[in-house]
């Protein structure tokens, strides 16, 4: 009897305890998370918005093949590269239409960057001559490493906040005590309740993403994260050189010869790997002391359809053209890595498994979300004055509506900028990422300054006209308006268009729902009536 | 095709697991259903869920295959979520009206 009471006691402290620790840990890192998560999301379609982004590059009609591409690549890398004892560039994808490459630049001094990259024209080898535009590479990028602060603070910022993400899944779960019982629950119209039952819809239909998102997502960092693991066992450079070839097809440079010798013909070895892989299967070829006769290439595997990261590449003699070996897998542990991995990136994806990744994600980044207004909804009822709240409540509040309905604004800027910065100005690609950060800096200014229900209002339908109005200046400015990629079939850009228009439908309801919310007793603010809100569901709910 | 077909397989799928629960049968019925009907829609549920994984599984393999499953499910338990949503609206709006 007594045990049976203590163990009730017990079980209720823990789910009490564990109910601040989601509150506290998702609203510390809540921002960020919203913001990774958002610009993760969109990023599983970074090469549509990078071809979006560089109208100019024309459609990719058809798949060029690898081997020419990669040989026009080299002989211009030749000319532009010379003397780098490092190439590496990627190959033509379905999704691609342009090629990214970089070079180590030989004798760079400390604090200059050792790497230097171009795109190219697959179709001439030549650089593009597209507009200058980081492109979705910038979501991408910002996901885990931000911007205007060393990479490496940024990473473990990013890490921070995951490892907060983390805490808050598995405490949520263990305060969420009825998912099975509420799984399809929603309760309309009852204020805290109802925003408490779309958080949790949210959170428990994408929860095996969510808890998959967030671990992944720290895996791909790991050898960052935990250093001291690998720095323990492997001591000498040979055993570092081994274990980095289980995670990466990333050659390193050898001391080179100085012996001048010409590199073999590198299509040729990129048609031994598309005999051995499949003709648009080849992912990159990465070149290292080109010139010299140390030099050695390897082709590695493309990503698609294997759900693995490992490394799988061919390495070539750079001078004869003979295979030397071939990597086909790698150890237990490493595998299990590279699984994790290609699960966060989802680069293995078609089509169809992009839009559910993508569906899903959005559904997560809408949970972060909830999570945030949450927290105001459910103190505002407490407030003494909710005219006048206190300090902590009026900063998470601001906060909220500038992460959130900023960051639309700030996202749709970047792809304004895209279209109206004029095409000749310097770092044209930085302009575009100021654009970005000014927008998303004036939001929050806006909050500050502005009521917060009618900050919330007049933001979402700014994001709404921005969002509306895209597929408009891409008509206008470029020859590539809706209607004529419709014509001729270039999905990528029509698509990108009424993904426009779709996100524009969605802010606009949320704008127009944030409108007809009238508090009847309390003036001001986004209060949902709570008086609904029965006290013994209130406890339950906490 | 595999990815909608798998679809249509878990949605039909979550809505016999929505059917079997009291809360939805009391919204979309006005009443409990008996014992043996719950149970029956509950069974078909699970084994709808068990069915899909086995058809994606068949034709995408084991790696693919779960991935792909996975955001099957969690897409159709939200469209099942939202079609809940529209009905119960629908029918408030309904019975509102003299």
């Amino acid at each position: 009897m007594r045990s049976a009471r203590d163990s009730k006691a017990k079980g209720r402290g823990i789910r009490q305890s564990m109910s601040d620790l989601h509150t506290w840990a998702g609203l510390l890192a809540g921002w960020i998370l919203y913001a990774m998560f958002l610009t993760g999301t969109v990023s599983y379609f970074k090469d549509e918005t990078s071809q979006w982004m560089r109208p100019e590059q024309a459609q990719q009609r058809d798949m060029p093949d690898a081997a020419l591409v990669a040989q026009r690549v080299v002989e211009t890398l030749g000319k532009i590269a010379a003397g780098s004892t490092q190439w590496s560039f990627a190959l033509p994808d379905e999704r691609t239409s342009v090629i990214d490459s970089f070079w180590r630049t030989p004798g760079a001094s400390k604090g200059k960057r050792a790497f230097e990259s171009a795109r190219f024209d697959p179709v001439t080898g030549e650089r593009t001559t597209a507009r200058e535009t980081l492109g979705g590479e910038f979501f991408y990028r910002f996901h885990f490493q931000f911007y205007y602060m060393p990479v490496l603070w940024g990473r473990w910022l990013a890490g921070l906040c995951a490892m907060f993400m983390l805490v808050a899944i598995v405490s949520g779960v263990i305060t969420h005590k009825k998912i099975f019982v509420d799984f399809f629950t929603f309760r309309w119209g009852k204020g805290q309740r109802s925003w408490l039952d779309a958080h949790n819809a949210l959170s428990v239909f994408g929860l095996p993403f969510h808890a998959m998102i967030t671990y992944t997502g720290l895996v791909t960092l790991m050898a960052m994260y935990m250093p001291w693991g690998a720095q323990t066992a492997f001591r000498t450079p040979a055993e570092r050189a081994a274990m980095t070839s289980q995670l990466s097809a990333f050659i390193q440079p050898r001391e080179s010869s100085g012996q001048n010798a010409p590199l073999a013909p590198v299509d040729a070895m990129v048609r031994e790997a598309q005999a051995r892989w499949g003709r648009d299967k080849v992912g990159r070829v990465t070149i290292t002391n080109p010139g010299d006769s140390t030099a050695r290439v390897a082709v590695s595997r493309g990503e698609a359809s294997r759900v693995s990261m490992s490394p799988q590449y061919m390495l070539f003699d750079g001078v004869t053209g003979k295979l030397i070996e071939v990597k086909d897998s790698v150890g237990g542990a490493a595998e299990t890595r590279g699984v994790l991995y290609a699960l966060h990136l989802g680069r293995f994806s078609d089509m169809q498994l992009r839009w559910l990744y993508f569906i899903v994600s959005l559904a997560g980044t809408a949970m972060v979300g909830t999570g945030l207004v949450m927290w105001t909804v459910k103190r505002r009822q407490k407030l003494a004055d909710p005219a006048r709240p206190y300090v902590g409540f009026w900063l998470v509040e601001r906060l909220n509506i500038a992460s959130i309905a900023g960051l639309s604004i700030a996202m749709t800027s970047f792809l304004w900028g895209n279209r109206l910065l004029p095409l000749g100005i310097a770092a044209r690609d930085d302009a575009e990422v100021n654009v970005f950060f000014a927008m998303w800096g004036a939001t929050l200014l806006y909050a500050f300054v502005r009521p917060a229900r009618r900050a919330w209002i007049e933001l979402l339908w700014l994001a709404t006209a921005m969002l509306a109005f895209v597929p408009a200046l891409n008509a206008l400015t470029t020859n590539r308006p809706l209607w004529r990629s419709i014509a001729q079939g270039d999905w990528v850009f029509a698509g990108f268009d009424l993904m426009m228009w779709a996100f524009a439908l969605l802010h606009a309801a949320l704008a127009i729902r944030v409108t007809r919310h009238r508090p009847r007793t309390k003036p001001v603010g986004k209060r949902i009536a709570a008086r609904a809100v029965m006290p013994e569901r209130e406890k339950e709910s906490a | 095709m595999t990815h909608l077909l798998s679809i249509v397989f878990c949605l039909m799928a979550f809505a016999c697991l929505a059917v079997s629960m009291d809360r939805h049968q009391m919204m979309l019925f006005g009443r409990a259903l008996r014992a043996g009907q719950t149970r029956g829609f509950r069974i078909a549920g699970w084994c709808g869920l068990v069915l899909a994984l086995r058809f994606i599984v068949d034709y995408q393999g084991w790696a693919l295959g779960l991935v792909s499953y996975s955001g099957c499910t969690s897409v159709s338990a939200g469209i099942v979520f939202g079609g809940l949503i529209v009905y119960e609206r629908l029918s408030a709006r309904r019975s509102h009206q003299p």
